[in-house]
């Protein structure tokens, strides 16, 4: 049975002065307009929502009753930053298993409400607490960061080269009035501003942002009963790694990333060449350099000469991050992969505006990743 | 406004791991074995495969530096350190992460085990 993206949602991402279930409410009201239905046309709500950096520690139910869902559902998930994702999927399976035939999925995360020191200590716990933060104080910026160092040393991947990954996300979000920041930055204002963890600096990290993103899904038979505009999700992949980092292979790369992508194209039956468009995980610059070489847009360790040459501007081989990235949209943790559907439906019915991609197979993919490849989550979507 | 403290502070439980908390406190690092073959570091006291108790081996020997990063934005509970250094290296058949002064990818490295300043043993690398 196939499934439909009938409706799609997203709050402005920021420092913003409301509540999680306020918040969450602005992409679902958004959403449910969307695809022109109300809330009690929807069978189950799925509530995506990592929660470790607000004062709402279970915050399913007052979402869920906030957005007018009481009685339907919810289920809350967690995938650290790959939540979104894991909430789209339940919210799928659930369809496809027969038990629903609408279910919307709500990715909602308040990340300002602590101080920057307290949200490293947390982001820092993404891996294995006792053999990781407790003794070594790893933070988030850090786990990508040693990717980077052993990328650098193993491929010769520059600084300059992560930067243009930064100054690419920026210049497209500058027209994406959803985005944390609006604004250009230079190659060299990436790389003067301060390290955050050698050798990623200020401007190769994403911010702390908060926000919310839902979709709204719906079985083919109610798309065709109710004559609805669909996006249809054609291939899932997914896949996960050690919680400890030394018990990977190596750190060149994400192998969650290699292995959800062979059975997310799998699924679809598509190529990487195939392909209009890309949201893929940008947390840190050198994650997009990893992901064009994990999800096969080009060989390993040629991700910095693929940004160098501009094949993944629009244009290029494949436009990858046209709504700003997770670095210049902002990464609300469990809002971040519905944000990419949502920024992914709008490139397929082509209502991007400023940032349409030509559009030739009326393919696109989504790259959700938690933790360092702890969890990872790829969507092929076609219309 | 502000919401309500909750401070969480939690007890380890290492009972099934203390011979390398204890280790450490010796000047050794121990990794775990399992008859299967498979080598656990961090050590665990059960082999997640076959489902039996693994044996504790110490490392030793030189190990390799794979990937390392200096920590300049210290996270809520390192205060005590302006900058530190993370590093992995591979020994064998596993690889230890641990603190290390300056360093390279590639750099040969032997362990060291020591309290930082809030009085947690760790590992730590010298560079050869």
């Amino acid at each position: 049975m196939r499934v439909g993206v009938v409706g799609v949602g997203c709050t402005k991402f920021g420092k913003r002065d409301i509540t999680l279930q306020e918040l969450a409410f602005e992409a679902v009201s958004e959403a449910l307009k969307d695809a022109n239905l109300t809330q009690d046309q929807v069978d189950l709500s799925v509530v995506g929502c990592v929660g470790t950096r607000s004062y709402e520690l279970m915050p399913a139910v007052p979402v869920n009753e906030y957005c007018g869902f009481s009685g339907k559902g919810p289920i809350r998930v967690e995938a650290a930053c790959a939540t979104g994702s894991a909430a789209v999927y339940t919210a799928y399976t659930s369809i496809v298993s027969g038990v629903v035939d609408v279910a919307v999925a709500i990715g909602v995360e308040k990340m300002t409400e602590v101080e920057t020191s307290v949200s490293l200590a947390v982001g820092g716990r993404a891996g294995n607490y006792l053999w990781e933060f407790h003794q070594y104080g790893t933070t988030f910026p850090a786990y990508y960061a040693m990717h980077a160092t052993a990328h650098m040393a193993r491929y010769k991947t520059t600084e300059k080269q992560m930067a243009l990954c930064a100054v690419k996300a920026h210049r497209n979000a500058k027209n994406n009035p959803k985005a944390h920041f609006q604004r250009e930055i230079s190659v060299e204002d990436v790389l003067s501003s301060r390290y955050i963890c050698y050798p990623l600096k200020l401007y190769d990290c994403s911010p702390i942002s908060d926000g919310a993103a839902a979709v709204v899904l719906a079985s083919e038979k109610v798309v065709k009963e109710l004559n609805l505009d669909a996006i249809w999700i054609d291939g899932i992949g997914f896949s996960s790694d050690t919680s400890n980092m030394t018990k990977r292979d190596g750190f060149v790369g994400l192998k969650a990333t290699v292995d959800a992508a062979k059975m997310a194209y799998k699924m679809a039956k598509i190529n990487p060449s195939d392909l209009d468009l890309a949201c893929v995980h940008d947390c840190f610059t050198i994650a997009e350099i990893m992901a064009y070489e994990d999800l096969g847009f080009c060989k390993k360790g040629e991700g910095g000469r693929f940004i160098e040459e501009g094949e993944s501007d629009f244009g290029g081989k494949i436009p990858v991050n046209t709504f700003g990235g997770l670095k210049a949209k902002g990464h609300p943790l469990a809002a971040t992969g519905i944000a990419m559907v949502y920024e992914v439906v709008k490139q397929l019915r082509e209502e991007a505006e400023k940032l349409q991609v030509d559009l030739k197979n009326y393919k696109a993919l989504t790259h959700n990743v938690g933790g360092t490849g702890h969890f990872c989550w790829i969507f092929i979507f076609s219309r | 406004m502000e919401s309500r403290e909750l401070p969480l502070k939690h007890q380890l439980p290492i009972s099934k791991i203390e011979k390398y908390w204890k280790g450490l406190e010796e000047g050794k690092v121990y990794k775990t074995v399992c008859s299967c073959g498979r080598e656990y570091y961090p050590p665990q006291a059960d082999c997640s495969f076959c489902m039996k108790e693994t044996e504790w081996v110490e490392i030793d020997g030189v190990g390799e530096v794979e990937a390392f990063t200096v920590v300049y934005s210290v996270p809520k509970g390192f205060e005590f350190a302006r900058s530190y250094t993370i590093a992995i290296a591979r020994f064998g058949n596993v690889k230890v992460m641990g603190w290390t002064e300056k360093v390279k990818v590639g750099d040969k490295v032997v362990l060291k085990t020591g309290k930082d300043e809030s009085g947690v043993w760790k590992v730590y690398f010298e560079v050869i």
